[in-house]
């Protein structure tokens, strides 16, 4: 085919070129190695499911640690909408954050000694905070 | 390669015409460092000029992909026969990629293949330079990748979300590209005489193609201001020159290449090389499509494009689905 | 039968290391050209996304040819390289089926590789039982490969063959074309009937020949195709060819093009 680049056919005779049928879109949804979550990593175009796999597989798993791969139609997907659909919420919710617990430490103190209180508070979940 | 930004910048549209309230709540976004998602509102001209780059970028990663491509069935290993290989690969896919953030904003790919080859739209100047010897290859995989390298980080801190994650996987996938390049023109420099003239002639060959690489003087450059404003585009182009010259300079001069350019000489205050300037009226005039390679690149682009119609009509044509 | 393990080249018997060396040859040259005529489509292809597949499938082609050499290297001290690059002609032990240029049809690449997976295949399902070790752990790692291409180059037949009445055509014109070369796959290497019994090539009870017939006919079936006659399955029917290093004419031309720099400096490091 080495010979094709090189013996190439002159100037195209102008007749333009016809328009061909779209392919679908899939999201596409990699999982690196068996104990990590699924992470959107794109998207790709393919004509059906079994090519969606395929293609996601070379697109996105060829140059990536890949274990999983999950392929759905984008016309599938259900999502919010930014703006319209309000994730955050606007009132305090400190009662279910353990941030929101900062007055415990000191009620510990009005009974134990500070050191004491460092040593047992060292099994809370740092992560937590 | 992460080639993106370096053209002739097409004029963005102008906004007279959109919501001021929106426009300016659309700034502050930018400002903030907010990446901009495909369902956000944006205005027009962003949305067009998102557009334009990511298929610029995209036309010239499947371009691109020709020149080394030309030498896949010559190279002289086992080793760098799989390297480049992957590495021409790797554009094509980068091309796919790239051609999907753009179909995301509004422009079927298969209309964006055909206006590249119908020569509608551009792709990036330093592919329609030939590539006669395998020391070519070494050159563009050490000099043009290491180019892109500089601009890896500028096209990640862009303002449009898809763009930016996209641009963060391209980088990921080319750091071998560089080392690949450098290890070629390394063994060249440390070879037989022969070999290590035949570097020597394609770094002549190359020198001032990436120098201009980056585009014009940023003086010249009429479009900056838009662009910047809306993290388009982050970094000036004589910026990146400068930083591209300081790194190579001294590396190529250690590794015994002559530089071809006499005025070639290191600025004391600053530790800036200084170099002549290119020829720019060159650059243009390949640009506009009179460069040694321009015809033969969408010549074979179009080949491969024709050939492949009765294969992609028995993929896709029994799905039944019809241009929107 | 040896019950002895062969786990390294001073295991093997002195007269059976060249036969294993030519055999391995014959291994490594099929899918070193095989991988090095479909990269060339690398950035050619008819679809973006597929361009990607079966360029990942010739360079696990070359990859594999690398392993192959670097086992006949063991036994010869020869370098990879120069296998790959620097034999005579006659030396090589490719089939002539992967000789040929494909002409840039589609059809044709599509079409080859399924046969030749079709073939590595059963072969690999024998090697992973060899009695010499390095061969067995190696077409293990390598048959987990060939999996995913076996699968791949199914769906293409099916594809072209379902596609469009143009595809059939094209498809079947190509497995027309393909098919007097594909059943020289299975000539043999000589004196490779020593390695049969050293079980080092473990025979399979059945004919392979008549295995890869059946199972790319029902694909063929499946794909809507017509599988050619069964005539020519006897040995008699295939002069020698590429296993004793005779040539197609499509070698010169390839090979010229494949050592065009390794030639400049064929001692130097690239």
């Amino acid at each position: 085919m080495s010979k094709i680049r090189e013996n190439l056919p002159g100037p195209a005779d102008g007749q333009p070129l016809p328009a061909e049928p779209l392919t679908r879109v899939y999201e596409v949804f990699l999982q690196p190695t068996r104990n990590e979550p699924h992470v959107q990593v794109g998207s790709v175009n393919a004509a059906d499911d079994q090519m969606a796999l395929d293609f996601a597989r070379e697109t996105f798993g060829r140059r990536q640690a890949c274990a999983h791969i999950w392929v759905v139609r984008r016309d599938h997907l259900v999502g919010t909408v930014y703006g319209e659909d309000f994730m955050e919420r606007a009132c305090d919710r400190g009662y279910r954050e353990a941030r929101g617990y900062q007055e415990v430490r000191r009620k510990w103190e009005q009974f134990r000694r500070k050191g004491d209180v460092d040593e047992y508070q060292k099994d809370d979940l740092k992560e937590a905070f | 390669m992460s080639i993106g930004g370096q053209m002739e910048e097409p004029k963005l549209g102008g906004t007279e015409t959109e919501d001021p309230q929106k426009l300016a709540e659309f700034q502050a976004r930018i400002d903030s460092g907010d990446l901009i998602e495909r369902d956000d509102w944006m205005p027009e001209a962003y949305r067009t000029g998102m557009l334009r780059m990511a298929e610029h970028h995209a036309n010239s990663e499947i371009v691109g992909a020709l020149p080394e491509g030309e030498w896949i069935t010559r190279a002289p290993s086992l080793r760098r026969k799989l390297a480049l290989i992957a590495k021409v690969q790797d554009e094509v896919g980068h091309g796919l990629m790239l051609y999907r953030v753009a179909e995301d904003l509004g422009k079927p790919r298969d209309q964006m293949l055909r206006d590249l080859i119908e020569g509608r739209t551009k792709y990036h100047n330093v592919f329609n330079y030939p590539v006669p010897t395998w020391a070519d290859v070494a050159m563009i995989a050490w000099l043009v990748d290491g180019a892109a390298i500089l601009n890896q980080k500028t096209l990640a801190d862009g303002s449009y979300a898809p763009y930016v994650r996209t641009m963060r996987r391209i980088n990921a996938e080319e750091a071998f590209h560089f080392k690949h390049g450098e290890d070629m023109v390394l063994t060249l420099m440390s070879g037989t005489g022969r070999q290590k003239q035949m570097a020597q002639e394609a770094f002549d060959r190359w020198w001032w193609p990436v120098l201009m690489f980056f585009g014009p003087p940023d003086k010249e450059s009429r479009h900056n201001a838009p662009h910047l404003k809306w993290r388009i585009k982050t970094a000036s182009n004589d910026t990146l020159r400068q930083k591209f010259v300081n790194r190579f300079v001294p590396a190529a001069l250690d590794l015994g290449f002559r530089i071809p350019d006499p005025n070639l000489r290191r600025e004391d205050r600053t530790g800036n090389w200084l170099t002549s300037p290119p020829d720019w009226d060159e650059f243009f005039r390949v640009i506009r499509g009179n460069g040694p390679c321009n015809a033969k690149r969408l010549a074979l682009r179009r080949l491969s494009y024709e050939q492949g119609q009765w294969v992609r009509r028995a993929v896709t044509g029994q799905l039944g689905l019809s241009a929107a | 039968m040896t019950s002895r393990k062969l786990s390294k080249p001073a295991d093997l018997p002195d007269d059976l290391r060249p036969i294993l060396a030519d055999w391995l040859l014959a291994a490594a040259d099929d899918v070193f050209l095989l991988g090095h005529r479909n990269s060339d489509w690398t950035g050619l292809a008819p679809m973006l996304e597929e361009d990607l597949a079966f360029s990942s499938i010739a360079q696990d082609e070359i990859a594999h040819a690398q392993a192959y050499y670097l086992l006949v290297s063991e036994l010869t001290g020869q370098p990879p390289d120069k296998l790959a690059y620097g034999r005579s002609p006659v030396q090589y032990r490719c089939a002539h089926l992967v000789e040929r240029t494909d002409d840039f049809d589609w059809a044709r690449a599509v079409v080859r590789q399924f046969f030749y997976e079709h073939y590595g295949w059963l072969r690999l399902q024998r090697m992973v039982r060899s009695a010499y070790q390095p061969l067995a752990e190696l077409s293990g790692k390598i048959a987990q490969e060939e999996k995913f291409h076996l699968e791949h180059l199914d769906d293409w037949a099916v594809r072209l063959g379902t596609g469009t009445d143009e595809s059939r055509t094209r498809a079947q014109r190509a497995v027309d074309k393909l098919w007097p070369d594909a059943l020289c796959l299975f000539e043999p290497v000589d004196g490779e009937q020593r390695l049969v019994e050293a079980a080092i090539f473990p025979s399979a009870g059945c004919d392979i020949r008549r295995a890869w017939f059946e199972e790319v006919s029902r694909v063929l079936d499946r794909a809507g195709l017509t599988v050619p006659s069964a005539d020519g399955m006897d040995r008699s029917s295939c002069p020698p060819g590429g296993r004793r290093g005779v040539r197609s004419e499509s070698f010169g031309e390839l090979f010229a093009e494949l050592a065009e720099v390794y030639r400049i400096e064929p001692d130097a490091r690239w």
